[in-house]
């Protein structure tokens, strides 16, 4: 029983481990990442009889309720590391010059946080509404009508932007 | 996991599944883009240590969430930063110090018993790599290769197969205040019946990776440092 479960983790690894480090990449700093991304694997490894074949967005899903249980309970930790030692932000393009980059994390930022987090999901990790509805455990309409919605708030906010127009349109400065 | 045209049933969403300017926009911006891949030994450790729970701790008494060694790692080393030596110090006072090795009565008239302790004492709790911290390794004064006989109240009892350097026992009893204990049976999780390498220095079990259940890696690594 243990090899049998041993094989199917085996397995499931490869197709999750890499997209679960860029999504906890993205929404937290590197030691909470790894942190998390070691829960969320003993999770799968506990319920490996429950992960559907589409494993991913199960995957994310479990990912999602770990980085929250993490950012409950380590807040007040981490507000003490903090003074003692730098904590890594979340990984950046540093370096991109590109002021549409700056321009669309900062209209993201400015989102309600559902609203933000459904962006991610279908920019970032590239799900599709199923997909997405798996991960937060909705029916895919409500993703569907959450996401025009979102999207319609993201376009609002690069509007405020300066510099925010297309990615192509190469923009020399941004005014204040 | 991109768009998926297997769910011809959402038809409706397909407009939002297709690529288009606004996606592409926020995608230029992903932060992990230029997230290099996981290093690999460091992923080999991290599944060893999940698939090493084998499920036993759904059935721990006292009903606490576990915590993966990775964790407990790296809580560790937060113990550090944050010098919660105050905490453990408490239990110590309690404890009127650590026995210091081979220095205890055995309690079995014939078997000769090393007596160790566990200490949250931040001094103590270095928390490196034992393959890249290979002072930390030769500065370890008992390191054995044993199993647990018995698990009672807060002395874990190995018994010894193989010392790789210190005095030779029958017996080891590790023995603890209960909340440096519950420290050690989180970090270490010491079953009845299983093998593990133990390190210890003056007396007290080394953590975070120094003691663990056996591996062949670790093995190698004490191997290496007190053959010959």
């Amino acid at each position: 029983m243990t090899d049998g479960r041993r094989e199917r983790f085996e397995e499931l690894v490869p197709a999750i481990l890499e997209p679960l480090r860029r999504f906890l990449a993205r929404r937290t700093d590197a030691a909470t990442a790894d942190d998390v991304l070691a829960d969320t694997l003993l999770v799968c490894w506990r319920r490996i009889d429950e992960v559907p074949d589409e494993a991913l967005p199960w995957a994310y899903g479990v990912a999602r309720l770990c980085l929250a249980n993490a950012e409950r309970s380590g807040r007040r930790q981490r507000r003490v590391a903090a003074r003692i030692a730098t904590v890594d932000p979340p990984a950046t393009a540093s370096g991109d010059p590109d002021p549409a980059v700056d321009a669309v994390r900062e209209a993201i930022a400015a989102l309600p946080d559902a609203d933000a987090e459904l962006l991610r999901f279908w920019a970032w990790e590239q799900l599709s509404v199923s997909d997405i509805a798996v991960v937060l455990d909705v029916t895919p309409n409500a993703v569907s009508i959450r996401l025009h919605r979102a999207r319609e708030k993201l376009r609002d906010e690069l509007r405020k932007i300066p510099g925010a127009a297309g990615h192509d349109q190469v923009t020399e400065r941004r005014t204040p | 996991m991109t768009d998926d045209p297997d769910h011809p049933e959402h038809d409706e969403h397909d407009e939002l599944d297709q690529p288009d300017e606004l996606r592409d926009q926020v995608r230029a911006a992903d932060p992990a883009s230029s997230l290099a891949p996981a290093d690999p030994t460091w992923v080999a450790r991290l599944l060893e240590d999940t698939m090493a729970d084998e499920l036993t701790d759904e059935s721990r008494a006292d009903g606490t969430h576990h915590r993966s060694r990775l964790t407990w790692l790296v809580a560790a080393a937060a113990a550090v930063l944050m010098a919660t030596g105050v905490t453990f110090a408490l239990v110590q006072e309690d404890d009127a110090g650590p026995a210091s090795a081979g220095d205890q009565p055995a309690p079995a008239a014939t078997q000769t018993v090393t007596d160790l302790t566990v200490s949250g004492d931040a001094a103590s709790a270095k928390c490196l790599v034992p393959a890249s911290a290979p002072q930390v390794v030769t500065a370890q004064t008992l390191v054995f290769d044993g199993t647990v006989e018995s698990i009672s109240g807060n002395t874990v009892t190995l018994a010894p197969t193989r010392f790789y350097t210190g005095e030779e026992t029958d017996l080891v009893t590790v023995q603890a205040p209960s909340e440096d204990m519950q420290f050690l049976l989180s970090a270490v999780t010491f079953r009845e019946g299983e093998r593990y390498l133990v390190a210890a220095t003056d007396g007290r079990v080394t953590l975070c990776g120094f003691s663990d259940v056996y591996s062949d890696e670790l093995a190698g690594i004490y191997e290496d440092a007190f053959s010959g």
